[in-house]
């Protein structure tokens, strides 16, 4: 049970301030933030499917520049630029987030110890966004390539890839641990940065979006499941009314 | 009173590193509760009647000293301000305090660890040295100043934040809480120095604020309720501006 004090000063060199940690933290949240509001957008716009196909193709024209073109279409190499992007987002927050995963066998069991030994909540929830994280590694680039790769979105199109090329099973992974890491995420830079103080409401409202956002891509996800079953093959592109 | 007549249970950690051949092992002991009783009260008239072996550590039995601090039901905190009629079933477990060297039983040397701290941060007041002159009179303070200052020397170097930071548990040479917090009240301080390059260079890394992952077991466990969570971000922010 005996643990190791700090070192003394004087055999510790190289104690010194570095721009790039403070870099490194500053990019981790801004990255980390990016992304947060992303997924907000990102499931609310998806799950516009659940307000019919209608719905659903018309968010999916003003987001690929539909009203810039001449036939009302939008442009699928819009999806490809933006998925670029968020990947290099994505790749940038894990290239720093990396310096707090318990890399050292021994530091997973000081913290396995720790959280059998210590009762903490917001710990805990450390915990699961360092499980998710470590998920998203590799869930998030497999996600994001196929929009690189094949950008056509629709409630045709979409629900043929959620129900006959199976990405049901990567969205159905996905979605629980992109929404616990990113809104435990959010809620851990407002309090790093002290944009609150009001900590238990910012916790509420934290445990209200996991929830919520869950229902919503879930729902979603069960439709593009149920429209995807109906599809006659070759798939056709929705048409609208 | 509901904690009149009541028999709690302890169970105790029970470790003597001097003594060749002793291995760690948890320890049962019954005691009668009385009205008022307090963990650190218990654990007394357990020395006294059971077994005078039991290591503890503790000065001032009013929460000032920070001495008696121990894991108590899985929450690290001070043993003399931890009521045992807050247990409902009577049932209580009582740890070391995990992050420092371990003297025996439940005592752990987190005196050592402040004053390697201490030297290692360099927390004591770094004067003007040009501007030594004994015969003048020194320069009042001012109330507000001193009420800032006064908040965060409120720390009793207890040791609850080190060990309930799992970052610190992970990182041996994260500075943890108490050494941020002791920083942070020499940077408030008109009388020191330093200035926000010298503090950069002893916080401003990933054993400083840079390292700290925001976790709040400090914030959630110090006994004196000292402002963790606000001081940590108001440093963070400082260093994340001072030398870009």
């Amino acid at each position: 049970m005996t643990i190791k004090t700090l070192l003394p000063a004087s055999s510790i060199p190289g104690l010194a301030g570095h721009p790039w940690s403070a870099r490194a933290d500053k990019i981790q949240s801004a990255t980390g933030l990016l992304l947060g509001c992303f997924l907000l957008a990102h499931l609310h716009f998806e799950s516009s499917i659940l307000l019919g196909k209608e719905a659903f193709y018309q968010v999916v024209q003003i987001l690929e520049g539909g009203m810039f073109s001449e036939s009302g279409h939008g442009f699928p190499v819009l999806t490809q630029i933006f998925s670029v992007f968020i990947l290099l987002v994505v790749i940038l927050h894990a290239a720093v987030a990396l310096r707090r995963f318990p890399a050292q066998l021994g530091q997973w069991r000081a913290l396995r110890r720790h959280m059998n030994g210590i009762n903490h909540k917001d710990t805990h929830a450390w915990f699961w966004q360092l499980v998710t994280g470590f998920i998203l590694f590799f869930l998030a680039p497999v996600h994001i390539f196929t929009m690189i790769t094949n950008p056509e979105i629709g409630p045709n199109l979409s629900a043929e890839r959620v129900y006959l090329d199976n990405a049901w099973l990567l969205y159905a992974l996905l979605l629980p641990a992109v929404v616990i890491h990113a809104m435990i995420g959010l809620y851990r830079v407002a309090i790093k940065w002290g944009l609150t103080a009001n900590r238990s409401g910012l916790r509420k409202v934290a445990k209200f979006m996991i929830i919520y956002l869950l229902t919503i891509g879930m729902l979603s996800l069960v439709s593009y499941l149920f429209i995807g079953a109906d599809l006659t093959i070759p798939v056709e592109p929705y048409i609208p009314h | 009173m509901m904690s009149q007549g009541r028999t709690l249970t302890f169970n105790i950690f029970r470790y003597d590193p001097q003594q060749s051949g002793d291995k760690p092992k948890m320890v049962k002991y019954q005691i009668e509760e009385t009205p008022g009783m307090s963990v650190f009260i218990a654990l007394n008239q357990l020395r006294e009647q059971q077994d005078s072996s039991l290591q503890f550590d503790f000065v001032c039995r009013a929460g000032i000293c920070g001495s008696c601090a121990m894991v108590i039901n899985g929450f690290p905190t001070l043993a003399c301000r931890t009521l045992t009629s807050k247990y409902p079933k009577g049932e209580i477990t009582l740890m070391p305090l995990p992050g420092f060297e371990l003297i025996g039983d439940l005592s752990v040397n987190t005196g050592k660890f402040m004053r390697e701290l201490a030297e290692r941060l360099k927390l004591w007041l770094h004067p003007n040295l040009d501007d030594v002159d004994v015969h003048r009179l020194e320069a009042p303070m001012a109330p507000e100043e001193a009420a800032k200052l006064y908040e965060l020397e409120r720390c009793v170097e207890c040791g609850v934040c080190v060990s309930a930071c799992a970052t610190k548990q992970m990182r041996e040479t994260f500075v943890g809480a108490v050494g941020m917090m002791k920083l942070a009240r020499f940077e408030l301080d008109s009388r020191d120095q330093r200035g926000v390059e010298d503090f950069y260079h002893v916080i401003g890394n990933q054993d400083g604020v840079f390292g700290c992952m925001t976790l709040l077991g400090c914030q959630d466990n110090c006994p004196k309720d000292l402002p963790h969570m606000q001081q940590i971000a108001y440093l963070r922010r400082k260093m994340a501006v001072a030398l870009v």
